[in-house]
């Protein structure tokens, strides 16, 4: 799966480390049309082909066959290689037809597909929808897929995965025309656009042979092409792996939107941040995604550009509503003090040293799925108002200067992962802040290891938690604020803080299952699901991160986008000016 | 002689197994899930799925019954799957040996190289500046975080004089027989992982020749009326080498533990950084087979020490 992805966010020096354990959070179909918008706006220089780019990665890839990798090193290059049907649009969110077009019934239920007549795979073979429908049977039959579900709800998926079904009965490939093919759902799914659509097909003639309709073991999670694929769909191919070391891709010269510029794409393995900044400054690596603490080391290098744009992802203060260790933070009131108690001005200032904005809502106000700001509480520092509300809230300050309500003062452990030194500081912050309106924090880092179980798993040990969301380009928020994705011993969830409003489960069914899935009904839902947040403060949204980005200066064609992580969406269309 | 090697090999086993059954323990009572872990962040992961992907990997069952069926496996080579490059565990470890034995060598022969000159000239000019310097640079050496010594020769060589590359093992776009490229790369993190071994080197070498050149036999070449070289090279730098050859085999060991940090710093695609990769992810497949591979170089390497002692100096008989 390539999209409609939530991980921790990295933000800081232990990047390889969440990006190891998280899902990636690419764009699907992380290309564009060079001709479309390669010509750089004001001056009309001609494009210069040739050259090698050198990409720094903080982890190695894992596995390159999307249908079974969860890993952001391994999409960042599966993506290369494999194309998808659609587009996202990395400054809009906004889902454009890509390898293909579409026709959605008037049910919202069946999607009736044509594959552009350009598209073929790298050895000539038409890319048609056996290759969607391949992609779709090896995540049905993989032992080792995370994202098996993610197909669930087409038709006759689930009876083909566990082996009941020889097909899948809602995909048909039409047989006069292969590149047109339909997909059915049993229910409506509206981030199926992007999750399943997002899915790129994978070539049937190369990995068709390893499912096996009639043997559900068989399957594809040991065929030597997942590491080595023969063909491509995208603007690159696969030409070498360096195990730990780097990953090599040469132009595909057959691509369907015309030939990269660059004749090299290569992936190279850098053990930290630190390492990272030297090795842009000497040249050898060509782009890297640095921190705002580092960027200081930049500024003076003029041989080198600096990209900066607004994160598709924030980091907060979860406060768990429905832990009895610290019951009083299901009182709304208790929240909201505590998202006026924090100066986050302060925060974006010493702690991402101006490179971030304050949050208030759930999604980024880039997003379109975010409420106008200017209709939300924006929390502004006051500390009156935050003692007041704790006060309404039948708190009364204790000799201690510590807040308390029946014997029972306000002490909350706050609990980040080890390492990341961005949210060490805020939480020292958070710390500090929170003691002058009379609430202790007790903090706490751990290992992110050992912290995401207890999440996920809703252990009683949890009482507040500073950690962050990068969230897909898609923006249904369904795993994180529904209330049932509340995590618990029992099921596991990305709903860390227990919340359930049924006026927020209500508003983020519809903009999940619709019926109407245009991005205006969607907005409306999602804006107003805003709101509630807002209100309700189960999180104190904290900061949403710029994403910065160093580049070697002679790279031309350079535009990032916020819903693009990587920040290599169009690199088919950069040139290196000679 | 055969017999002795038999029976210490035979003793190898039961100590290869206790190392086992304590990482195996402790990786696996140790907090966190790996299946969770690695599926953090899949968006329509059903609790199905988790449970599907725990049976796969065998982790469902009690502990005891996993220790029971990897060793059943292990013992035929097969460490399990890596969780996250799902590929059998052993084979991943031994396509980043190479690297990594590359590392110790080159290691070893700087150690051997810089460490006993620096020694016998510190015994020879005994009590001069000279000896004092080289004492002084033994002790930091062994006092120094490599990490540390590591980022600060990024810095200077790589960042600022742009002699030598920073990181990694062979620039982009070279061929892996380019020589010269290989040797660049090597030089940074081969002599910061040589500097301990190099200030214990001359340390050692520094007493034992101090030693020798007291003995008896070296008065008599001196009386003989040999040449200083002479006396230095053929009669005293000989005999003090003699332990220095039982020293070699769990050196190379130990270079191979510590090229744990120093591929981390330098970002050399080896076993150390890939053995950490894993712990930090909890890959457990590729946990135990690196610790097991490490520790079995490990044992062989006393191994060889031990017969190393016999073969050189003829005062100890094997019983």
């Amino acid at each position: 799966m390539k999209t409609g992805l939530w991980r921790a966010v990295v933000v800081a020096g232990a990047l390889s480390l969440v990006a190891a354990a998280c899902a990636p959070a690419a764009t699907p179909a992380a290309t564009a049309a060079p001709a479309a918008t390669a010509a750089p706006k004001a001056t009309a220089e001609r494009p210069q082909p040739g050259g090698r780019i050198v990409v720094g990665s903080f982890v190695d890839i894992q596995r390159l066959n999307p249908s079974t990798s969860n890993d952001t090193g391994s999409s960042n290059v599966s993506g290369k290689i494999y194309d998808s049907l659609i587009f996202a649009d990395p400054k809009t969110a906004e889902i454009k037809p890509w390898l293909g077009t579409w026709k959605t019934s008037a049910d919202g239920l069946t999607f009736d597909w044509q594959i552009d007549a350009k598209a073929n795979w790298s050895d000539g073979k038409p890319i048609t929808g056996n290759d969607f429908l391949a992609r779709v049977k090896m995540q049905a039959r993989s032992k080792v897929t995370p994202n098996k579900s993610v197909f669930n709800d087409v038709e006759g998926y689930q009876d083909y995965s566990t082996g009941k079904a020889t097909a899948i009965s809602g995909i048909k490939v039409d047989s006069a025309d292969p590149r047109k093919f339909s997909v059915k759902f049993t229910r409506v799914f509206c981030p199926a656009m992007t999750s399943v659509f997002g899915s790129a097909p994978m070539p049937d003639h190369v990995f068709g042979k390893y499912t096996v309709d009639a043997d559900p073991t068989k399957n594809v999670d040991d065929a030597p092409e997942n590491n080595n694929p023969p063909v491509s769909s995208g603007p690159f191919k696969f030409k070498e792996w360096r195990k730990g070391d780097q990953t090599i891709l040469v132009k595909n010269e057959s691509y369907f939107k015309g030939a990269p510029l660059i004749d090299e794409l290569v992936y190279k393995v850098v053990a930290d941040t630190n390492v990272l900044a030297a090795q842009l400054k000497t040249g050898e690596l060509s782009v890297g995604k640095i921190t705002a603490t580092d960027l200081a080391g930049f500024e003076s290098e003029t041989r080198l550009k600096i990209y900066k744009w607004q994160a598709n992802s924030y980091t907060y203060i979860g406060w768990r509503g429905n832990n009895p260790n610290v019951a009083y933070l299901q009182d709304k009131r208790v929240r909201q003090a505590l998202a006026y108690g924090i100066d986050m001005a302060a925060v974006v200032k010493s702690v991402l040293l101006g490179e971030g904005v304050k949050m208030i809502q759930h999604h980024p106000n880039v997003s379109w799925a975010a409420s106008p700001e200017a209709g939300l509480n924006a929390y502004n520092y006051d500390k009156t108002k935050a003692e007041d509300l704790l006060k309404q809230a039948g708190f009364a300050k204790g000799s201690d200067g510590i807040y308390a309500k029946d014997g029972k003062p306000l002490r909350i452990t706050i609990v980040t992962n080890q390492g990341n030194k961005l949210r060490e500081t805020f939480l020292q912050v958070a710390t500090e802040q929170y003691k002058q309106i009379g609430v202790q924090i007790n903090p706490k880092v751990e290992a992110f290891e050992s912290l995401v179980p207890k999440l996920t798993g809703g252990s009683p040990e949890i009482e507040a938690v500073i950690i962050g969301w990068s969230l897909s380009v898609d923006p249904d928020p369904f795993t994180i604020w529904h209330s049932s994705n509340v995590a618990s011993p029992q099921k596991a969830g990305n709903n860390f803080v227990g919340y359930a409003n049924p006026a927020a489960d209500k508003l983020i069914e519809a903009g999940r299952n619709g019926p109407d899935c245009s991005q205006a009904a969607r907005q409306k839902v999602y804006q107003e699901m805003n709101k509630v947040l807002n209100e309700d403060q189960p999180y104190m949204f904290g900061y949403s991160p710029r994403e910065i980005m160093i580049a070697d200066g002679r790279i031309q064609g350079i535009a990032p986008g916020t819903f693009n992580l990587e920040g290599l969406w169009n690199v088919a269309e950069w040139w290196i000016k000679k | 002689m055969r017999t002795y090697i038999i029976r210490r090999l035979l003793q190898a086993i039961p100590t290869l197994i206790g190392i086992s059954i304590l990482v195996f323990a402790i990786t696996r009572l140790a907090p966190g899930d790996p299946v969770r872990l690695y599926t953090f962040g899949a968006l329509q992961i059903t609790e199905e799925d988790i449970q599907g992907l725990r049976e796969h990997y065998g982790l469902d069952k009690s502990l005891p019954e996993q220790y029971v069926n990897w060793l059943t496996l292990a013992v035929q080579g097969d460490f399990g799957k890596s969780l996250q490059y799902n590929r059998p565990a052993l084979p991943l470890l031994l396509e980043r040996l190479p690297a990594t034995l590359q590392l110790a060598l080159v290691a070893l022969v700087l150690q051997l190289a810089i460490g006993i000159p620096l020694g016998v000239v510190a015994a020879l000019k005994r009590g001069t500046w000279i000896d004092n310097f080289i004492r002084v640079f033994a002790v930091a050496g062994h006092a120094i975080p490599t990490f540390w010594i590591g980022l600060l020769f990024i810095i200077i060589f790589a960042v600022g004089l742009r002699w030598l590359p920073s990181q990694g093992i062979l620039t982009v776009g070279k061929d892996v027989w380019d020589i010269p490229d290989r040797i660049s790369h090597i030089i940074m993190p081969a002599f910061v992982l040589a500097l301990g071994g190099i200030a214990n080197y001359s340390r050692y070498l520094r007493t034992e020749t101090l030693d020798v050149i007291a003995q008896d036999y070296i008065r008599t070449a001196h009386a003989k009326g040999l040449r200083e070289r002479s006396v230095v090279y053929v009669h005293a730098l000989r005999n003090a080498l003699i332990p220095m050859v039982t020293a070699l085999g769990p050196l190379l060991a130990v270079l191979i533990g510590g090229s744990l940090v120093i591929e981390q710093v330098f970002t050399w695609p080896g076993v150390g950084q890939f053995t950490y990769a894993a712990a930090r992810s909890k890959d457990y497949p590729v946990i135990m087979a690196g610790v097991m591979v490490a520790s079995t170089l490990l044992v062989v390497s006393y191994l060889i020490r031990d017969i190393a002692y016999v073969v050189v100096d003829p005062r100890i008989k094997v019983r």
